[in-house]
């Protein structure tokens, strides 16, 4: 501290209300003050007006029946307002992870068409890019939603041949699903990928030796098809790996619950002794002895209270925790004889088409191949044609962006382009791209709630519909706002993952 | 090469002009994956064109739907004995287009390789539809020959200026080219039928013979006529007045015309005099004067201090009229108030008008004339409506759309470049309550802030006060779209460098005059592209508001005209023509927007 003396000039104080500081804090409590006034006045003023029209405010209708059908969901026929609400999440969520995937897709395909050396490829994806954006996405949903509504009834020969049905019912594909056969398949699928990656390995040190063209990724995806295929056929053989889960499900099973209990002691005060030992090593001082601080003896201290609350769980505070790893882990494994035992026959998956049973009739709502409804269908082509047309613009820009120089570079080390595509221009492209991207994905999923306009029932429908049937629209709007805003912190929370993994490793 | 080379600089190579052999070799069919894309996206291109055509051309479209609604797609239900009214609102704003072009010197040049190339790639277009549509024969041939012209006009001005280097040379001004432009669209009302029913009277005449451009035709052809004379005018006035002062008026009338036109011209108030003699008048000139003689006194140089806090004192009292009106404890009329918190602004900022005696009398003269022109808009918006309407609103179809369009932009700008500050400025408490609000309103769909305003907002009101639906729904989307605008003010805002703000302080400048006069005049310049951006989206999701009922031209399109029994669900066709002018609009505004963002790149340094 050292005592500066300078030339004292005749320094006068500013009044109060001249001083920046004290100006600064009044301004702001003032606008704090008029806020506050204002949110407690609008809010006294919606309890007297709610209260004047019997309204009572709060969360009770999420318990309360709606008496409201909705067109489609996990439950169209809601017994309370809460489960209607989680419907109409549900197919938001349904409806944005759809969205997301095909406009991904889609929007990267045109943002590399729209670079595109060939003139056809190229101005098709600009008017593609240039005519979407420009329209409203509401027009365009009701525009989707007009045309798909005047396709033909749904008739036994609408469509191709049960493969592809088309009517103003809604859009229909095959759908695979997971038949008997998927598990021991499965088997069959990691030793063909240990076999592949056994290819890989041999295949790149030919390459690397004989400096031949050896295409390993060639090689071990047909060494993984071929296990597939083959697979395919002959997959019973792997029957008695059921057996084997059988086996260890009878082992666990025999386990006394005693033994589990000391089993479990001694770990945690295993883990405990390891964690002091390593945790002393790293305090170790070039001198030889650790130099501990009073907070390092608490860590120490702390681990050891650790390990004595683990003990004091398993013995005194759950005794039954024990039988429960061991009931649980021997169902498991029961399950797990089941999936892969013996007797399964089929094939790892099946188509299921859609069918028509008579005129205007689907044969089931669910197993009948994979139905869009009319209202899903508008709102996803809507979202996903809109958002690509942006997503397409900005993986443009993305690859834009990138040096010359490092195509150029691998150009000139003879990389093919599409080599050069993928290792050289895209990742550093992905870099420029995603914090966009992500925007992009948290407007598609806010622009679900336009389904409103086709009766899709989404979150804000069925909120629509749930608020003026019980009055409880305030209520609506707060989940409505709590919905939307943990989506968007799902998204950029994911977005930002990404971004921090994509981030150039610097030193 | 063993010779030393001279390293030469020379300016970028010309572009060798190929033939059009060599060209469609290069860009379509360079090698094999390149024709094969070709052949298929080709086919792809032919069958989408073919289809699209066969959409628009079927017999089953019903475009005489769109054809005969087309003023209620427009100006949805405005009394049609007074629509002479939209056609001065149109006429007026064509008036000042046409004044601007002038005053801002459009000098644009068209060069005429351009143009040529425009016109044969219409005809290309022509002959490529008479190919792909499905028409008969005769009007394919009748196709063929209109292609047929436009390819000869387009290759007689290339090769009619054909100068040295084998390109026409030559060109016209862009500002000529767009009336020439408009021109034809006018003349075409005159000879082709569009449409073959007619609104007379207010009333749908499904009638063979009446075209729906009869009833257009003269209008658009006066209105053409004030956009090309008023162009004129305002080149001759060049001459005489300084162009500083005619745009800041024409910025002033621009700024003006969405209130005036609309609430004065479009809504027709019946203003009761005798009330406007014995009470507004008065009350005008009383705010006039006696405000006029406090702004002087306070812009005096000598005032010091006690000016500001005047000023300060004057706006607690303004906020506090409001308050106490809350409360019920005293009762003043609304414009008082206003004018009082008016007062209040300009008294805060009469310093910095203290000068010489001319500025001072130039400020007090503002300050008439901001009386003058409120009270009046207050005096009409107060006023009922003359009009007998059919509908809710006067207002309706496009209009609606380009009114809450150009209010919401009008009015979410103060807005938003208040947050912005807010929310970039060294204030804690300030900063958190904007970026609360901003984050906030953000996370939602607009949708959803439509609806609390619609069905939720009139809970919050206090007894007896209520809310006009589309003011609703322009105060929501007011909100709403401040919050956007304000992260690309803030953009603009973080792109302003440190040593502005040190140099700003190091002369002496207040906080308040940094910002004015140093931060925001460059943070707004580069944010411009952005803001256009935003203008464009907040035009697209007008639309929204046809969700929550209010009648713009997507809901007449889609609900309206499907239910009029003439045309019983005939939906896609006014659909599509709603795309079509969202199109039009939003992709003019796209390219002028690019064009904007070059220039601005060009300023950078």
């Amino acid at each position: 501290m050292s005592e500066t003396s300078s030339p004292s000039y005749h320094h006068q104080k500013p009044p109060f209300y001249r001083d920046a500081t004290v100006v600064k804090w009044l301004f702001q409590l003032g606008a704090l003050a008029l806020v506050i006034f204002a949110l407690w006045f609008l809010s006294s003023q919606a309890r007297d007006n709610l209260a004047a029209r019997d309204i009572s405010t709060g969360f009770d209708f999420l318990s309360i029946d709606p008496g409201i059908n909705l067109s489609e969901g996990i439950d169209t026929r809601p017994a309370t307002g809460g489960r209607a609400l989680w419907v109409g999440m549900v197919n938001t969520i349904r409806l944005a992870t759809a969205g997301i995937l095909f406009a991904t897709i889609l929007g990267l395909f045109v943002g590399l068409a729209r670079l595109s050396k060939n003139l056809v490829v190229n101005k098709l994806g600009s008017v593609f890019v240039e005519t979407l954006r420009n329209i409203p996405l509401l027009v365009q949903i009701l525009l989707y939603g007009a045309i798909l509504a005047n396709l033909g009834d749904l008739q036994f020969d609408s469509g191709w041949d049960n493969w592809v049905i088309w009517s103003n019912k809604g859009l229909s594909v095959p759908r695979v699903f997971i038949a008997d056969g998927f598990y021991q398949w499965v088997v069959f699928m990691i030793i063909g990928a240990i076999a592949a990656r056994w290819a890989y390995n041999r295949r790149s040190r030919l390459r690397d030796e004989t400096g031949q063209d050896a295409y390993p990724g060639f090689a071990s995806l047909g060494v993984l098809g071929a296990f597939a295929v083959i697979g395919w056929f002959i997959h019973p053989i792997f029957g008695w790996v059921g057996n084997i889960f059988g086996g260890i499900e009878d082992g666990i099973s025999k386990i006394p619950e005693e033994a589990l209990q000391a089993v479990l002691s001694i770990l945690a005060v295993v883990l405990a002794v390891n964690w002091i030992r390593g945790f002393l090593k790293s305090r170790r001082t070039p001198g030889g002895s650790a130099h501990l601080t009073d907070d390092d003896k608490f860590r120490i201290f702390f681990a050891g209270i650790g390990a004595g609350l683990a003990i004091l769980v398993v013995y005194v505070v759950w005794p039954g925790l024990s039988s429960w790893i061991i009931n649980s882990s021997s169902d498991l494994f029961g399950v797990l004889e089941d999936k892969f035992g013996n007797g399964r026959t089929g094939g790892p998956f099946g188509v299921d088409r859609p069918e028509v049973v008579k005129p205007g009739k689907f044969e089931k709502y669910g197993p009948s191949g994979l139905t869009m409804s009319l209202g899903f269908a508008a709102v996803f082509f809507g979202v996903v044609l809109y958002t690509a047309a942006f997503i397409a613009e900005i993986v443009r820009g993305g690859i834009l962006a990138v040096p010359k120089g490092q195509i150029e570079a691998a150009n000139s080390l003879g990389m093919k382009r599409s080599a050069a595509l993928r290792t050289v221009i895209l990742p550093q492209a992905l870099r420029v791209i995603m914090p966009p991207l992500g925007n992009q994905y948290l407007n598609l999923t806010k622009n679900t709630s336009l389904a409103i306009a086709v009766g899709f029932s989404d979150l804000v429908q069925v909120g629509q519909t749930v608020g003026n049937q019980t009055g409880k629209n305030l209520s609506v709007f707060a989940i409505w706002m709590l919905f939307y805003l943990a989506c968007s912190l799902t998204i950029s929370v994911a977005v930002n993952f990404f971004n921090v993994r994509l981030k150039i490793v610097e030193r | 090469m063993n010779e030393p080379t001279m390293i030469k600089v020379e300016s970028r190579p010309e572009e060798t002009s190929s033939t059009p052999r060599e060209w469609i070799r290069k860009n379509l069919f360079s090698n094999i994956p390149n024709t094969i894309l070709t052949i298929v996206f080709g086919a792809f291109t032919i069958y989408a064109i073919r289809g699209v055509l066969g959409f628009v051309l079927s017999g089953e479209r019903r475009w005489e739907a769109v054809a005969t609604n087309m003023r209620l797609l427009m100006a949805q239900g405005y009394p049609a004995n007074q629509f002479v009214r939209v056609w001065f609102t149109l006429g007026c704003l064509m008036a000042l287009t046409g004044l601007s072009l002038a005053a801002w010197k459009a000098s644009g040049r068209l060069p005429a390789t351009k143009i040529s190339i425009w016109i044969m790639n219409t005809g290309a277009g022509l002959a490529l539809f008479a190919v792909l549509a499905p028409i008969s024969a005769a009007s394919k041939l009748g196709w063929v020959i209109a292609a047929a012209i436009f390819l000869l006009i387009g290759l007689g001005i290339w090769f009619g200026l054909r100068g040295e280097n084998k390109r026409p040379t030559g060109s016209m001004p862009t500002v000529w080219f767009s009336f020439g432009f408009l021109a034809i669209l006018v003349l075409s009302l005159w000879t082709v039928p569009y449409g073959h029913y007619a609104f007379v009277e207010g009333e749908l005449i499904a009638e063979t013979g009446r075209t729906v451009a009869m009833s257009t035709k003269l209008p658009f052809t006066v209105m053409w006529l004030i956009l090309v004379g008023s162009y004129l005018f305002g080149v001759r006035i060049r001459e005489y007045i300084p162009s500083g002062r005619t745009k800041a008026v024409l910025v002033g009338l621009w700024f003006l015309s969405p209130f005036i036109l609309n609430w004065i011209v479009l809504r027709d108030p019946d203003f009761d005099y005798a009330h406007i003699a014995s009470t507004d008048i008065p009350l005008a000139l009383l705010f006039i004067i006696g405000g006029g003689v406090a702004l002087y006194i306070l812009s005096k140089p000598s005032l010091g201090e006690v000016g500001r806090i005047l000023a300060i004192g004057l706006l607690f009292f303004a906020v506090f009229n409001w308050i106490g009106a809350f409360f019920g404890w005293y009762s003043m009329l609304q414009k008082v108030r206003i004018s009082f918190v008016l007062l209040a602004l300009a008294a805060l900022i009469a310093p910095n008008f203290a000068s010489d005696r001319k500025t001072r009398l130039r400020f007090v003269a503002g300050w008439s004339a901001l009386i003058a022109i409120s009270h009046w808009l207050i005096t009409a918006v107060n006023s009922p409506s003359t009009l007998e309407l059919q509908g809710p609103t006067y207002l309706g179809g496009f209009s609606l759309t380009l009114f809450v369009a150009v209010l919401t932009l009008l009015l979410s700008f103060p807005l938003g470049v208040l947050l912005a500050l807010g929310r970039t400025s060294t204030m804690p408490i300030a900063r958190v309550l904007c970026t609360g609000y901003i984050e906030s309103i953000r996370g939602v769909p607009l949708i959803t802030i439509l609806f609390f305003f619609s069905n939720i907002l009139p809970l919050f009101l206090p007894e007896g006060m209520e809310i006009a639906e589309l003011a609703a729904i322009v105060t929501g989307y007011t909100l709403f779209s401040a919050a956007y605008l304000a992260e690309n003010v803030r953009g603009g805002l973080q792109s302003v460098m440190r040593e502005q703000y040190e140099a700003s302080d190091a002369i002496g400048l207040t906080t308040s005059q940094r910002t004015g006069f140093i931060v925001l005049p460059q943070a707004l310049r580069v944010s411009i592209p952005p803001l256009v951006g935003q203008a464009i989206g907040v035009f697209k999701e007008t639309s929204l508001v046809a969700i929550i009922g209010a009648y713009d031209i997507l809901r007449i399109a889609n609900s309206v005209v499907p239910a009029q029994t003439e045309f019983l669900g005939v939906k896609r066709e006014g659909l599509l023509l709603v795309s079509v002018i969202y199109f039009i609009v939003a992709f003019s505004m796209s390219k002028y927007s690019r064009r904007l963002e070059e220039r601005v790149g060009l300023g950078e340094r």
